[in-house]
């Protein structure tokens, strides 16, 4: 009925004055983009596939899959609106009609950035996996259906819709944990059930809150978001918000799930926990606290800052004093996180901004660190740094490859992380001076765990004890490409390559230009003099 | 066409008698024998569609002892839909008496038919009676044990609820509850009153097996045969919720005789449902445990005094009678604990399904038909402003679903017991055409009742009005 109903709908105003308008427009687009993994992810599931003879197909259909999607995204990119601060591509549909809920969809800016993301991570989680030889119909099945509802939870405009596809994103997680990750699998699975599950009951009692007080007629964000509640309500779904976000992301001191689940997954599920599925965390906070409750937004903003300073200075700190390479790169990817959010707190436009912007960059650099990370310590054959060392002649890609990973975190100019990390300090550095500060201070740290990184595995003396060595495969090598390509390109033409002599985008409207649309109404209510 | 609406009731209730008597005169033939579960899953099939078909219709029977509104309607179809599905599901080698254990989801399904129609509260107790003496028959077929301590438990819950009911009685001066709902309409809540409606509503208690009085029917329930566990589990405490919800609706002007402590039942039973789920490792101890957790979600609709709450509740009934009804016949023999059911699915891949979902939606994991009960249920919940109750139920949620993912990594990641280990406790459910087909349309109801939810929602919601619910 659903299906039907959406097939009936008509189609949403899709622009036409930009270029690309008219090649790719479907009343469903968003909705394909949820339910063409689902649909895959039943088929593989029941797919025969006698002593894994289909294996090597099974992978291809999920690599497929997700090419299919991420060109479908990449043209929706390309036709989005830029500077147009309402939803696109929506779909609208009755469903729980009873209790107020829609089946509403829609992309502004931010989402369509995090979609990009989302179809860039799936296609290098899915080249990440090509490795497994276990039960690899399942492990592909629940890989896209962690795909599937990650898109989802991107483009609900529902709060009931988007606390479903936030929750069940736990379930395949979990257990592609459980049944693909190593030694320590099962605490790592158990944590991130935990934390997960924590954050997944935050955002339901406070999407509940925002039902209630808007009067329980509708779940439609356009209604619940919109509504002026009191500030002591306001404070209420804030800090609810606040510990849903922090434990996806995560957030100090809700991140206990992160090392385990980062050293633990497979590198696959690596990547797509740390370049997507974690991320929403910090998209949650933009949508239902920045851009909707904005004296508890100033209220909370020194929270905010402060949960940023920890995050960033726990993380580096802690990676400066482990020795387990995974588990240093799973602190690294905590980076990215922290300064995203001290953006939010900032509260201004141009913190915002580089919010949004670094919600993409350092979705890519931290799957990077993971990714990278992961796959010398496979090549390697140990995950000590006590035995890694002298890397970088014997593992060139990788070397490589780690250096740029590294840069990305510190966000050094041409990488897409330059940009945003510039962005958010500026945004921030008047508005909450001390937490810009504290988080500048962490990065020096980072920085620091980075250089004794690099210095210890690639360019440290070798270690003749250690176990053989290889350099990353052909799929390890382009999966680790495509990101650290998508970090390079964004940071050379975050505004889109243009025609030489004219303002026209070349082919891509660029990534500051899309995002661009929703940021001004996002950011509107900190333009005034009481946010100056 | 007005009478049309009790032919279900007559099939349902008249496929019950010949099967026993078939059984006990031995009518049929062995190999006609075999095929009563099918004959009896299609007659409640056909009674489920001529429900929906006919159940429309409102009109009372029996000088108002029977009335069909849209609440009935609701139950019913939920009931009749979970006694097909489960006899269909059902490993029938795993079953002690096949003719016996098809009549009794039929004679239970009957009895909460008969409490959802209920005019009366004498009506309303002999429902409720009716399945659980199905229960207790199911129970002594393997337990005679198990079944006397059922009986007696059965008994003092039957005590309470009829001292509750004849002290409401002597309150109210009716026992018709329409009446009832008018006589408190014009009174204040009183010590007098507060006293029946406790015992009732613990006699209502122990039947659901809700803690603190799950002592006695949730053990019987599992030393049952699987069918007779989800007879347990499942229909009984459906139908005791059938009976909460109608009692809860005529005792709706004064809400503070019930509400607090149906407060306490409902976070007990959600944050101890989901605590005892995830310490047992036997699943279907862990789909009892679950159901428990659920039920105690269906009770917390109760406390909002809403239309959106019980109509939630309602929605929520008809996605936990599937799943609880349900989940111990697919699970079938498997009582050997966890290892039971290791890598059940690379070997029985749709029962696995049946039972992964099953138990997922009991833990309300999205997106299936228990987690949308279980949302709607906290967003009446937050309209009514019992957000320490929504937390509680949030935290049993965590615990619910770690426990249902628990199970699911022993079905789906962990390798199979080899042949030579497997007991009699452990051997696998029985592959026949009929329980895989129950098995898949068990998933296909479970899927698709949240995601096409809209008119079930809208159904629900057109029950907790007909109760007088605005």
């Amino acid at each position: 009925m659903i299906l039907s109903a959406i097939l009936a709908a008509s189609p949403s105003p899709t622009p036409v004055s930009v270029p690309g308008a008219g090649i790719f427009s479907s009343p469903l687009l968003l909705s394909l983009t949820i339910w063409v993994p689902v649909v895959v992810a039943a088929a593989l599931s029941v797919m025969p596939n006698p002593r894994g003879r289909y294996d090597v197909l099974i992978k291809q259909i999920a690599f497929f899959t997700n090419l299919g999607l991420l060109f479908v995204l990449f043209v929706a990119y390309n036709q989005f609106q830029s500077f147009v601060p309402t939803m696109q591509y929506e779909e609208k549909v009755p469903w729980l009609a009873a209790i107020g809920v829609t089946y509403h969809l829609g992309v502004d800016g931010p989402g369509m950035v995090m979609l990009i993301l989302s179809g860039l991570i799936g296609i290098a989680s899915v080249l990440a996996s090509l490795g497994i030889r276990e039960r690899v119909r399942s492990y592909f099945a629940l890989l896209l259906l962690v795909q599937a509802t990650v898109n989802g939870a991107i483009v609900a405009h529902d709060m009931f819709v988007l606390v479903l596809f936030w929750g069940a994103a736990a379930i395949p997680l979990a257990l592609l944990v459980f049944g693909w990750g190593g030694p320590r699998s099962q605490v790592a699975g158990w944590r991130l059930v935990g934390y997960w599950g924590l954050g997944s009951a935050a955002l339901a009692v406070g999407a509940m809150t925002l039902y209630a007080a808007t009067g329980a007629t509708s779940f439609d964000m356009d209604v619940v978001l919109k509504a002026t509640l009191s500030p002591r309500l306001q404070m209420a779904v804030g800090l609810l918000m606040i510990v849903a976000a922090a434990t996806r992301l995560p957030l100090f001191p809700l991140h206990g799930w992160m090392r385990d689940v980062c050293a633990e997954a497979p590198v696959g599920v690596s990547v797509v926990v740390t370049g997507a599925a974690s991320r929403l965390g910090a998209f949650l906070l933009l949508r239902t606290l920045i851009a909707a409750e904005p004296v508890a937004a100033h209220l909370l903003g020194p929270l905010l800052a402060a949960l940023a300073a920890l995050t960033v200075g726990y993380g580096a700190v802690a990676a400066l004093r482990t020795v387990d390479i995974r588990q240093v790169s799973a602190y690294l990817a905590m980076i990215p996180g922290g300064i995203t959010v001290l953006g939010l707190a900032a509260l201004s436009p141009l913190g915002i901004a580089g919010s949004v912007l670094s919600l993409f960059a350092g979705g890519l650099a931290a799957a990077l660190i993971v990714g990278v990370c992961a796959t010398i310590s496979e090549r390697a054959q140990s995950r000590s740094l006590l035995v890694l060392g002298g890397l970088a002649p014997r593992m060139p890609n990788l070397a490589w490859l780690l250096i740029a990973a590294a840069l990305a975190i510190l966000g050094v100019p041409i990488l897409a992380t330059f940009p945003a990390e510039l962005m958010t300090f500026f945004g921030a550095f008047k508005t909450q001076p001390i937490g810009a500060f504290t988080v500048a201070l962490g990065l020096a740290v980072g920085a620091v765990a980075l250089a004794a990184l690099l210095h210890r595995v690639l360019f440290g003396p070798p270690n003749p004890d250690a176990p053989g060595v290889s350099d990353s495969s052909l799929g390890e090598t382009w999966y680790l490409a495509l990101l650290a390509g998508g970090l390079l390109w964004v940071g050379l033409f975050p505004g889109g390559p243009i025609i030489p002599g004219t303002d026209t985008p070349l082919f891509d409207p660029g990534m500051v230009n899309v995002m661009a649309a929703g940021i001004s109404d996002m950011a509107s209510p900190y333009t005034g003099p009481s946010a100056q | 066409m007005r009478n049309a609406v009790l032919v279900p009731e007559a099939l349902v209730v008249a496929a019950a008698v010949l099967i026993l008597l078939s059984g006990r005169f031995s009518w049929l033939s062995a190999g006609s024998r075999r095929r009563l579960p099918a004959v009896a899953a299609g007659v409640a099939i056909v009674a489920f569609g001529l429900e929906l078909w006919v159940g429309a219709t409102l009109s009372t029977y029996f000088g108002g002892a029977l009335i069909q509104d849209r609440f009935a309607l609701f139950a019913k179809a939920a009931v009749l839909l979970a006694a097909a599905l489960a006899i269909a599901s059902a490993d029938w080698t795993t079953e002690d008496s096949t003719p016996i254990g098809v009549a009794m989801p039929l004679l239970a399904a009957f009895g909460v038919m008969v409490a959802a129609s209920a005019g009366d509260l004498v009506a309303l107790w002999a429902g409720l009676e009716l399945a659980a003496a199905a229960g207790v028959v199911m129970v002594s077929l393997r337990r005679p044990d198990l079944a006397l301590r059922s009986l007696i438990a059965g008994g003092l819950a039957s005590a309470l609820v009829l001292m509750g009911i004849a002290y409401l009685y002597a309150t109210t001066g009716n026992q018709d509850i329409a009446a009832i709902r008018a006589v408190l309409l014009g009174s204040g809540p009183s010590v007098a009153l507060a006293i029946p409606i406790v015992l009732l509503l613990s006699g209502l208690a122990m039947r659901a097996s809700l803690a603190p009085f799950q002592l006695a029917g949730l053990p019987a329930g599992l030393g049952a045969s699987p069918l007779g566990a989800g007879l347990v589990v499942g229909l009984i405490a459906a139908g005791a919720a059938v009976v909460a919800i109608k009692l809860a609706a005529a005792l709706l002007p004064i809400p503070a005789v019930y509400s607090p402590y149906l407060e306490v039942l409902a976070a007990v039973a959600m944050v101890g449902g989901g605590a005892a789920a995830l310490a047992v490792r036997a699943p279907r101890n862990r789909l009892a445990y679950l159901a428990a957790g659920q039920v105690g979600w269906l009770v917390a609709g109760l406390v909002t005094h809403y239309r959106t709450g019980v109509g939630a509740s309602l929605f929520l009934l008809g996605a936990f009678v599937v799943a609880a009804t349900c989940g111990p016949a697919v699970l079938g023999r498997a009582e050997g604990g966890e290892a039971a059911i290791a890598g059940l699915g690379a070997l029985r891949p749709a029962r696995a399904a049946a039972l992964a979902l099953a138990m997922l939606s009991l833990a309300g994991a999205p997106p299936l038909a228990g987690a949308f009960g279980e949302l709607a249920v906290a967003a009446a919940l937050a309209q009514s402003g019992h957000f320490a109750l929504l937390a509680l139920g949030a935290l049993g949620w965590i615990m619910g679903i770690a426990a249902a993912l628990s199970t699911l990594r022993t079905i789906y990641l962990q390798s199979p017991l080899e042949e030579g280990h497997r007991g009699a406790a452990s051997a696998l459910p029985v592959l026949t055409r009929l329980s895989s087909l129950g098995a898949l349309a068990l998933c296909f109801v479970i899927v698709a009742y949240g995601l096409f939810g809209s008119p079930i929602m809208g159904l629900a919601d057109q029950g907790a009005e007909a109760l007088g619910l605005r």
